[in-house]
């Protein structure tokens, strides 16, 4: 965090004027300056991968959402929405403009738009890979925006340095990452901030406008579902602690209705806002605000008594309508029950058991302290002190901020991918911690203009701006009574800033080390600490875009159809949009079988190449091999009949490729694919031919023959291989050697016999010359 | 002469064994006489128990046109195999489940064999754990795969299901009686919760203490920050046992935790958060001004070394992490 640094010691001078001029004016200006410098930190620190490799959009999912841009900016809008990608699912297709959450695409579709108008030429592919670090800034700022409304302004300062380079986001918003989650986190953190406005002032306008960026939220990510049930669940709360309020009413009834409507517009979520277990919960929570609503006004007109039997029949039968009529609607099929990904956050072991698809992705794993840690270090260790905080100084808005922590708390532990929602409210959390720490530190000494002049109570502390100034100021200036002593309170300083220094050098480090490759170009460092790139996908890909007939249908595996798709364009079977489980299944049961049997189902789907990844010679972990028992688990759940992962291992329960394996996983297509010709191989003198690096293990299966496949293409480091399928005129017939050829002749009697030959003239004289024609 | 004398002597022997035999299985079934008994007895009660003769007949006699699944198992208390009552109790719901299921018939049949009631048997299976799962098909001998690898796949009902149906073909839904025992100490829990707060209904202040919430919250962020929820899933084990008796209690890998170390950050994150809070308060204006010190060095010391524990032990885990603080 080279820029961190900078950060903090550009930032000291101008800490230190403040502390003798007290005008508002300048505490706005290190205001903004903090926060610009906040800003530009996040974007240099996501920046690793664009200068190490080159401007290019990583992994999976960002490949499509550039390609689905791209054709957004070629084609317009409209066309967009109307896509049938054609190249996606043979031979299903898919309609990608009632598929996706556009607001990814419109957002740097415009940004596009808007530097072509002011003719700045840029390629949407660079707008594409920084869009994610430019955001992060704005994550900053609003988080900002957000904590200061929840405790102050030095806390917000904080919030904001943190959340602009934790690694927890940072995970998801480097430069080239080019997915949902990189804005979505703003709009999240700016829908909270509009939410807690509007909360406080009670104006529609703060309601309109919480629900403008709901729907911003709504167009860019799936996850908008945690906002509008964290938002009820908000407002219900605030009704069991007896802090209803018409404000409350006010802004949550403005934004449930205009957020309901709005989100409704976006053609992939469409109706299920009103159909979706998910969204139900916001609708009791409007329910049951207009039934306090009408009580409290009613209240104001009966008397006690007919209030208190009101009260409670009219509940009664109020709670048992809805509840009825919810069960009603969810038999008869209107509202749909718990989505699968949904569900197994409440009974975690749901997934295990019924969705392979699921629980085989990595992101979807339960998350270990480890990393917590790694992702969030000292924040994770401090951020109760600011729940707690909040929790013994509670008001309207910090209800929210302690639901908003445990919820996400719970969810991150569940499922690693979630750990990017807990991010923001640990930041926030942890800047309270932090502030309310320092705040106490730095009061008494004896410096009495730094504190905020303007109306706020004395506790919202202009902390930040004497952070670093105050271990400079002479000790001689300290109060007298002081019982805690001047020379403690400077070692506590020391020490705060000490865990701080090193939670930056530990954000650059897991940022550089983890999370900044783009894992289509990889990286090998040798013993003398030179670089090697292997760039073997891109060469597949391009080879792919080259060599093959543009309808070529490629199977692989799904993680890699995006990539297909996008660097290549060619068909793919599956890709890692997984939402038909059946088809992935199919071509999990062709990698899985022996290769005649994969052949049916390949002719059956029309394939031309398959791709495999292999890792083997150059010891690359994440290769088709390593994932193989997810394509069998998955394949074994749509044809039990057919495939067995329990073939797949050795009798003692291992899976290995060597000589011990199980044959029938020698014998599958994926392992002949991976291995085809890799017996030949020698590696090293050291090692034998065969050895394989991922797995240590020399195979077992070495000398085999492709009867239905032919090798078409092998990369440099063999991490990419592409066969073609052969059509079947190609191998059912027996191939003879030239010397045993017989080429059937002698005794052929065509049937143009004398008698049958075409034209000829019936008793044509035959002329010979010098004589005369016989008649 | 002396030809003849060995052959009648071998036909005598063999007509006498094969009678001796013959009297001790009840003079032979037939394949149909016994699939009608399993059949009768499978009616009465889904899992049948089987001594040495029963499984003599029903088991090692050949032809067969019936697979059966055995548990030979040790249920008698002095035994003390605590696994096996696990076992058995699922072995039973497999059995009723295929028993009352739609693909019933009589290819398949389950059966238990207790040490104590055949224990020749143990010996001819060359037997010495319990409990054991073993497929006899219809045709041949039990193969290597026959028997169930309860190490690896567990005995739950679901994985002998699934066995099952690898082994034979038959597919066995398994329908477990449904579990009241966390509905009812649910149902009880809010008896009491509701009780208590109608025993204290004069008196519901302590439901507006805030500390009581704050701990609480703080505990919930604890555990999950911790990693139970991965225990709660994977099911790590508590500590790990090396090869040389020495044991560790902290998981050499990030990918993986044990559960003492769960409790031991649990403990180390709840120490830093103490401190943070500790030292926060010592500064405070409302603070006893004699607490004041104490407060500020105890809070400085739980943050420094504590944090500095928690940094190593991550460190320890991550291969060529560079920082720490105070320990290494």
């Amino acid at each position: 965090m080279q820029q961190a640094g900078t950060k903090k010691s550009s930032a000291a001078p101008a800490e230190g004027k403040i502390s003798n001029s007290s005008k508002a004016g300048i505490a706005s200006l290190i205001v903004f300056v903090i926060l610009l410098l906040a800003w530009i930190a996040g974007f240099s620190s996501r920046l690793f991968a664009v200068i190490r490799f080159e401007s290019i959009i990583h992994e999976f999912d960002p490949w499509f959402n550039y390609r689905a841009t791209a054709y957004m900016v070629k084609h317009g809008f409209y066309n967009f929405l109307n896509w049938f990608d054609e190249r996606a699912w043979y031979p299903l297709g898919r309609i990608v403009g009632g598929t996706v959450y556009p607001g990814l695409m419109i957002t740097s579709g415009s940004i596009h738009y808007v530097l072509h108008l002011l003719h700045i030429n840029v390629h949407i592919r660079d707008i594409c890979v920084f869009l994610a670090p430019v955001f992060s800034g704005l994550t900053a700022i609003s988080t900002y925006l957000l904590t200061k409304e929840l405790w102050s302004v030095g806390a917000g300062l904080f919030a904001a340095c943190f959340i602009a380079i934790v690694p927890g986001y940072i995970s998801r918003s480097v430069a080239g990452s080019y997915d949902n989650e990189g804005i979505a986190i703003f709009a999240l953190q700016f829908t909270y901030y509009l939410w807690i406005k509007s909360v406080k002032t009670g104006s529609v306008f703060w309601a309109v406008m919480t629900s403008l960026s709901y729907f911003y939220m709504v167009s860019a990510w799936g996850g908008y579902v945690f906002i509008i049930n964290l938002i009820p669940l908000h407002v219900f709360v605030l009704l069991l602690m007896g802090r209803f309020s018409n404000k409350l009413f006010t802004s949550y009834t403005t934004f449930y209705i205009l957020g309901l409507i709005m989100s409704m517009q976006i053609p992939f979520v469409g109706f299920q806002p009103i159909r979706t277990s998910e969204h139900m919960a916001a609708s009791g929570v409007f329910a049951l605000i207009i039934a306090v609503a009408t009580l409290k006004y009613l209240q104001s007109m009966l008397s006690k008594s007919e209030f208190k039997s009101l009260f409670i029949f009219g509940g009664m039968i109020a709670a048992s309508v809805v509840f009825l009529t919810v069960v009603i609607l969810t038999y008869a099929g209107y509202i749909a029950p718990w989505s699968g990904r949904f569900y197994s956050l409440w009974d975690t072991g749901y997934a295990k058991i019924h969705i392979p698809i699921i629980a085989s992705v990595s992101e979807h794993q339960p998350t270990t302290w480890f990393s917590f840690f790694f992702d969030l270090h000292v924040l994770v260790a401090t951020f109760p002190a600011g729940l707690w905080y909040c929790i013994r100084n509670i008001n309207d808005e910090r209800v929210f901020v302690v639901l908003y922590a445990l919820s996400a708390v719970y969810f991150a532990g569940v499922m690693v991918r979630l750990m990017l929602t807990l991010t923001p409210v640990v930041c926030m959390l942890g800047g309270i911690a932090f502030s309310a720490l320092l705040n106490n530190y730095l009061r008494e000494d004896g410096n009495p203009s730094s504190i905020d002049e303007s109306e706020k109570e004395d506790k919202r502390l202009y902390d930040k701006a004497g952070r670093i100034g105050v271990p400079r100021v002479p000790k001689h200036e300290q109060n007298e009574s002081d019982p805690i002593g001047p020379n403690l309170r400077s070692i506590v300083i020391v020490v705060v800033m000490v865990l701080l220094m090193l939670f930056a050098v530990h954000c650059t480090w897991v940022t550089s080390n983890a999370y900044s490759s783009p894992s289509i170009v990889l990286a090998s460092y040798s013993g003398d600490g030179t670089r090697q790139i292997l760039d073997d996908f891109r060469e597949a890909y391009f080879w792919l875009s080259q060599n093959t007939a543009d309808e070529a249908r490629v199977m692989s595996w799904w993680d890699y159809g995006y990539q297909i798709a996008g660097m290549a364009n060619r068909t793919t079977l599956v890709d890692n949009n997984t939402w038909n489980n059946s088809h992935i299944a199919l071509v999990g049961k062709a990698m899985s079988s022996n290769e005649s049997a994969a052949y049916e189902i390949m002719t059956a789907l029309d394939v031309d190449y398959v791709l495999v990844i292999f890792g083997g010679v150059i010891g690359y972990s994440g290769d088709d091999i390593n994932k193989f028992l997810w394509m069998v688990r998955i394949a074994e759940g749509e044809h039990p009949k057919d495939i067995r992962e329990s073939d797949y291992f050795t009798e003692h329960g291992e899976f290995r490729v060597d000589a011990e394996g199980s044959p029938t996983l020698l014998n599958c297509l994926m392992y002949k694919l991976s291995y085809y010709r890799f017996g030949e191989l020698k590696l090293d003198y050291r090692s034998p031919a065969g050895f394989d690096r991922t797995r240590n293990a020399v195979i077992g299966n070495r000398d085999f023959q492709l009867t239905y496949l032919e090798e078409a293409y092998t990369t440099e480091h063999w991490l990419v291989r592409i066969y073609r399928v052969k059509k079947p005129d190609e191998f059912n017939r027996p191939r003879i050697p030239v010397a045993n050829r017989v080429v059937k002749s002698g005794n052929f009697a065509s049937k143009k016999n004398s008698k049958r030959r075409k034209g000829t003239i019936r008793n044509k004289p035959v002329v010979v010359k010098g004589k005369r024609p016989m008649k | 002469m002396k030809g003849t004398l060995l052959f009648c002597l071998i036909v005598i022997s063999s007509i006498f064994f094969y009678h001796a035999d013959g009297q001790a299985r009840k003079g032979g079934m037939t394949m149909a006489e016994r699939v009608q008994q399993l059949s009768d007895m499978a009616a009465k009660k889904a899992l049948l128990k089987f001594n040495g003769n029963k499984f003599r007949d029903y088991v090692k006699s050949t032809p067969r046109n019936y697979s059966v699944i055995v548990m030979f198992t040790a249920m008698a208390p002095q035994r003390q195999c605590m696994v096996c009552k696990h076992a058995h109790d699922e072995f039973t719901i497999v059995a009723n489940s295929f028993k009352y299921s739609q693909s019933y018939s009589n290819k398949l049949f389950f059966a238990v064999v207790d040490f104590d009631e055949g224990s020749e048997v143990f010996q001819m299976m060359r037997l010495n754990t319990a409990p054991v799962f073993i497929h006899f098909p219809a045709k041949g001998k039990p193969k290597n795969t026959d028997t169930m690898d309860i190490q690896r796949i567990g005995f739950s009902a679901e994985s002998i299901a699934k066995w099952i149906g690898e082994r034979t073909d038959i597919q066995i839904r398994v329908f477990r009686p449904p579990n009241y025992s966390s509905t009812l100490a649910l149902v009880f829990l809010f008896i009491f919760l509701a009780g208590l707060l109608y025993m204290r209904r004069n008196n519901l202040e302590f439901l507006y203490n805030k500390n009581l919430w704050a701990v609480g919250a703080l505990f919930f962020c604890f555990m999950m920050v911790s990693g139970q929820m991965w225990n709660h899933i994977r099911g790590p084990p508590f500590f790990h046992k090396g090869q040389n008796g020495q044991i560790s209690y902290i998981h050499g890998s990030s990918q993986g935790q044990l559960v003492i170390e769960t409790y031991i950050v649990m403990v180390l994150n709840a120490a830093v958060v103490l401190g943070m809070i500790l030292l926060t308060e010592s500064a405070n204006k409302n603070t006893d001004p004699k607490k004041k010190k104490v407060f500020a060095i105890a809070g400085l010391v739980l943050l420094t070394v504590f944090f500095s524990l928690i940094l190593s032990v991550f460190r320890s885990k991550t291969q060529g992490y560079p920082y720490s603080f105070l320990f290494k």
